[in-house]
């Protein structure tokens, strides 16, 4: 019996197996650890975290809801992308195509949009623990600066998104929303028309959200989530274990 | 003899080492391996049952709630109210009470800098990772909050019902009766639970508590303000006696 080798095992310890995976079967602490520091996703953990830090009544979980959600707007985000022409006499016939004879059309923009909203409460909401855990000391500061701009980021998303279905809703949201920045003395209206692309909302500024939303933000966003998570683990995971009292 | 033999000798009984003792302390003194647990697989199968947990919500709202589409964007045919998203929609029921450069600008300039300088202005390590720091800066926290919940609504629906703007309207200059008068009002809030602080010796987290609840309970207060009170002209509606059959809900 010893002769023959198990199937499985001829390809786990081929040549290019080998060269995809450093480690062996994770069912021993060494391979376990190298698991997570030989592979580029999961070396965003550390290869051991405290109980306390997992406790629910701490974090909510809420910084990894807040990820979770960016990644069901990346992926439903893409699918409507194949559909969606940011043109002002195409975007809002595009959307009824995707609503009423695209398959699953309706049900992935609806997945899109309450994840959008969802994910601006789960932020905030995971910013409201952190300040009210104290998780911002040091050596924390930094990250809960990058957390201020990822609050900006998030917005900003939400925000441009809002225009792209070019109806009366997000025309007028957008119109409303884009006025306040030109309140802002002697810059404002430059700002304004910046955001823009012109003195109102029109094919200038559905170009210009467009390319923020698809492209721009998701982008900056993708970079400081990971700036954010890396951070998190060089600071010695969460707040929380640096404290007896939670034990 | 191989050069990784010379860096690192395989045997040469030596049994000291070159070592300093450098001063501070790195993010994992004093946490020992105790308690703690591997990443994998157990982070990554919380991790993942709360994957499955929250798209399994937004799979059933979206099965349930479908995603608004109005009539073609027409910019001859002004919306009626007209508003923001929700989250910017405090801001517009902020511009409802003051100066667009006080409600639209500095409102939300000071907001993100406080924001920023949080940690910066409290940075006493004791107790990190503890929700509300202590006994006292919890009460703090319910304190602010319930102060605000009371403060706000009555400063939302006075200068409502009797507006400064129109009080003021030909006895004072409109940088005095939008700006001025309103940014007053508000820093008279603020200093009001500042100064029983400042009283009690309260530390700078604790200030901080109290800001950050004040400042978050308003954002909330002035959201809901907007997104439910407001109707048609963006005018004040008890939520059940609104005009037209607007429903906030249906532009979410
Ligand atoms: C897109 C937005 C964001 C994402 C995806 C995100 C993600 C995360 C994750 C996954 C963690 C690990 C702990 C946990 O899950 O609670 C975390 C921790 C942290 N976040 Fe965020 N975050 C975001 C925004 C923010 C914001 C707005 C702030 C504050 C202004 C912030 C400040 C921090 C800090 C200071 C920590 C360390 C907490 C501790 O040590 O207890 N983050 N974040």
């Amino acid at each position: 019996m010893s002769e023959s080798i198990k199937p499985s095992r001829k390809i786990t310890d081929s040549r290019i197996w080998r060269s995809f995976f450093r480690h062996g079967w994770p069912d021993n602490p060494l391979d376990r650890s190298l698991t997570m520091t030989s592979n580029v996703f999961f070396h965003l953990h550390p290869v051991k975290v405290s109980r306390k830090s997992l406790a629910w009544s701490y974090s909510f979980g809420l910084g990894v809801i807040s990820v979770i959600l960016f990644l069901v707007l990346v992926f439903t985000g893409v699918l409507l992308m194949f559909y969606y022409v940011p043109s002002i006499e195409r975007a809002y016939p595009a959307m009824n195509t995707i609503q009423l004879s695209v398959p699953m059309g309706q049900f992935t923009r609806n997945m899109h949009r309450w994840s959008a909203h969802l994910m601006v409460l789960a932020v905030v909401l995971h910013m409201v623990r952190v300040f009210y855990t104290g998780a911002y000391k040091p050596p924390r500061e930094f990250n809960w600066v990058v957390g201020v701009v990822l609050l900006l980021f998030t917005l900003g998303a939400s925000f441009t998104g809002y225009l792209l279905p070019w109806d009366q809703l997000s025309y007028w949201a957008i119109t409303v929303g884009s006025n306040i920045a030109g309140y802002a003395p002697v810059v404002g209206s430059t700002v304004r028309e910046m955001l823009l692309g012109g003195q109102e909302v029109g094919q200038d500024a559905l170009i210009r959200f467009y390319t923020l939303h698809i492209a721009l933000l998701p982008v900056l966003m993708v970079v400081a989530m990971s700036v954010h998570l890396w951070r998190v683990r060089k600071d010695g995971g969460l707040a929380v274990n640096h404290n007896e009292h939670n034990g | 003899m191989n050069t990784t033999d010379e860096v690192f000798p395989k045997q040469t009984g030596k049994s000291y080492a070159l070592v300093e003792l450098m001063p501070g302390s790195g993010p994992m003194v004093g946490k020992g391996p105790e308690d703690t647990v591997f990443s994998f697989p157990i982070v990554l199968l919380i991790e993942g049952i709360l994957f499955l947990g929250v798209t399994l919500v937004v799979f059933i709202f979206s099965l349930v709630k479908q995603a608004p589409l109005d009539a073609i964007a027409n910019p001859l045919i002004t919306a009626d109210p007209a508003k923001a998203p929700w989250y910017f929609v405090g801001l517009q029921e902020l511009l409802e009470h003051m100066h667009p450069l006080l409600a639209g600008i500095l409102a939300p300039t000071s907001l993100i800098l406080f924001l920023l300088a949080i940690p910066y202005i409290d940075h006493a390590r004791e107790n990190a990772g503890v929700w509300f720091t202590s006994v006292r800066g919890r009460r703090i926290a319910i304190l602010s909050a319930v102060y605000t919940v009371i403060v706000m609504p009555v400063f939302i629906l006075l200068d409502n019902a009797y507006s400064l703007r129109e009080l003021l309207r030909n006895s004072a200059p409109v940088w005095v009766a939008q700006g001025l008068l309103p940014a007053l009002i508000i820093a008279l809030i603020l200093m009001i639970p500042l100064t029983v602080l400042r009283m009690s010796k309260a530390n700078r987290r604790e200030v901080m508590i109290c800001l950050f609840t004040v400042t978050l309970m308003a954002a909330i207060i002035f959201t809901l303000s907007g997104f439910f009170l407001r109707g048609p002209g963006f005018k004040m509606y008890p939520p059940w006696a609104m005009p037209n059959n607007y429903n906030p809900i249906d532009g979410l």
